[in-house]
């Protein structure tokens, strides 16, 4: 799916905190690409990720996926992790099959799904826990692997990696990586790790109070001639 | 000090003679406070739940206004009622006052702020986030609302054992509209009103150990969901 952002204003109260105007007022995400989102906290990365996920409403400007408008539809093939998960006080097994749940999935199906979800995401062996009770990696791959099970057309990731530990990193990647190449799954992150951004993106945006200062592939960001780009990724350097 | 213990020994041999009066009592006690937590439950679940999850002008007023009603004295709750149900009352007309239908409207007016009130905080706390999950994994408003009910039910559970602990054991809304009428609408927290006032301590003292194992009963449920729903409104 192709999502395209015009003009996406959003204000909380009297401030401005999201305001895409200018050469970057229409931001394109191509259908099978990965895009990252960087840019200093309080940018307005997340609320931006929240107005295309659908899930704020922006004050002006508006959101197209594949040209239309979002509807109950829409919301059935994309879907949004949250920087800290929020997961359901039930199993681990049945957070994940939450989605095939309610979209009427048979049984064997389910099983099916989720067992291979347990596997590659590397929580087999706690599937039975309740998900309250985890410690950070788990729960980040328990919703990922949630989000990831009905098989979406996009998928949105606020900071998905910060914060857990190496190993989760790598396999939350490798996910994220094996389904874009398999099945052409749009990926958009926000990511605080540079590293990551150049790993993983395509393109990347740069959000700086509100604004988009850029938004190019991987390798031009590296090159950008905006100081303020430049000084963040001197500081992120790793 | 004699008294009190005769008053225990025959206390014991009440409850176990099975008197027919006793156990008529008990069993209206249970049915008035059971029906108005039940109406209390449809009114005030769904409304708890609506008012926390959402934001809008004025929530925080609607809050206090809930937490003031949730500790409205009982007496307080059976005068307004009983000014309503009152021949001459607005609803006079309906012939209810001294019923125990009249018990079930007071108990109602007593309970579902606190049941809302519950609610309410519970789905502040950890409704909103729900929602939004379930939205980001496809949820229709349906799926939303069933997964808010299993999300919040510690809470909910919270609420109507909190509900129906005040109802039962609540004197002074009861005594008002009911009139403590033998046989009709005497429950057991106006029959032992009235029977410490006669001096028949020990009949008090059996009615209050029945109506004290109702209590401790209800708060040891209440427990078990109080130690469940910690994790729940956890992050
Ligand atoms: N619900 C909210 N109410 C008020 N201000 C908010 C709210 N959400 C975000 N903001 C403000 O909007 C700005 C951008 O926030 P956010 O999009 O979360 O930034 P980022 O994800 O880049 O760190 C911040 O200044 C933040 O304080
Ligand atoms: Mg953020």
């Amino acid at each position: 799916m192709k999502i395209e952002t015009n003009h996406i204003v959003k204000k909380y109260g009297d401030k401005v905190v999201l305001d895409l105007n200018g050469q970057y007022s229409r931001l394109l995400f191509e259908s099978g690409k990965i895009t990252g989102i960087i840019g200093s906290n309080g940018s307005g990365k997340t609320t931006l990720m929240k107005i295309m996920a659908g899930l704020i409403s922006a004050i002006d400007g508006e959101v197209r996926y594949d040209g239309q408008t979002f509807d109950q539809d829409i919301a059935m093939k994309i879907t949004y992790a949250n920087q800290r998960p929020v997961l359901f006080s039930r199993s681990i097994y049945e957070n994940i099959a939450y989605p095939l749940r309610i979209r009427k999935y048979p049984e064997e199906e389910i099983n099916r799904i989720v067992r291979g979800l347990l596997e590659e995401f590397e929580i087999a062996d706690i599937q039975k826990q309740n998900a309250k009770h985890l410690s950070g990696g788990e729960s980040q791959k328990t919703a990922l692997a949630r989000a990831l099970s009905f098989s979406p057309e996009v998928v949105f990731l606020d900071e998905p990696t910060a914060s857990i530990d190496p190993k989760s990193v790598q396999v939350i990647e490798a996910a994220l990586k094996r389904r874009n190449a398999d099945t052409g799954l749009t990926v958009i992150i926000i990511t605080h790790n540079l590293a990551q951004a150049f790993r993983l993106c395509d393109r990347l945006v740069f959000l700086n109070q509100g604004e988009c200062l850029l938004y190019d592939t991987t390798e031009k960001m590296r090159q950008a001639q905006n100081t303020t780009i430049q000084e963040f990724i001197s500081f992120n350097a790793f | 000090m004699q008294y009190i213990l005769d008053g225990f020994v025959e206390a014991f041999y009440l409850i176990f003679s099975f008197d027919p009066e006793i156990f008529q009592i008990v069993g209206l006690s249970l049915f008035v406070s059971l029906t108005s937590t039940l109406i209390s439950t449809v009114i005030g679940v769904p409304l708890g739940i609506l008012l926390g999850i959402n934001n809008f002008r004025g929530k925080r007023t609607v809050s206090r206004f809930l937490y003031t009603f949730m500790s409205f004295p009982p007496v307080i709750i059976g005068l307004f009622t009983a000014l309503f149900l009152a021949r001459s009352g607005p609803l006079g007309q309906f012939r209810l006052m001294y019923t125990p239908t009249a018990m079930i409207i007071a108990q109602m007016v007593l309970v579902t702020p606190i049941i809302m009130g519950i609610v309410f905080n519970h789905a502040s706390n950890s409704g909103y986030d729900v929602v939004q999950t379930g939205k980001t994994l496809g949820a229709n408003r349906i799926n939303i609302l069933t997964l808010l009910i299993l999300e919040l039910k510690g809470g909910i559970m919270i609420a109507l054992v909190t509900g129906f602990g005040r109802a039962i054991s609540e004197v002074g809304a009861v005594m008002i509209v009911g009139g403590n009428i033998k046989g009709f609408t005497r429950v057991m927290t106006t029959f032992i009103a009235m029977n410490n006032n006669m001096g028949q301590y020990s009949v008090s003292i059996a009615m209050g150990i029945i109506l004290m194992t109702i209590s401790f009963l209800t708060n040891s449920i209440l427990y078990h969901f109080s130690e469940g729903a910690k994790y729940e409104d956890r992050d």
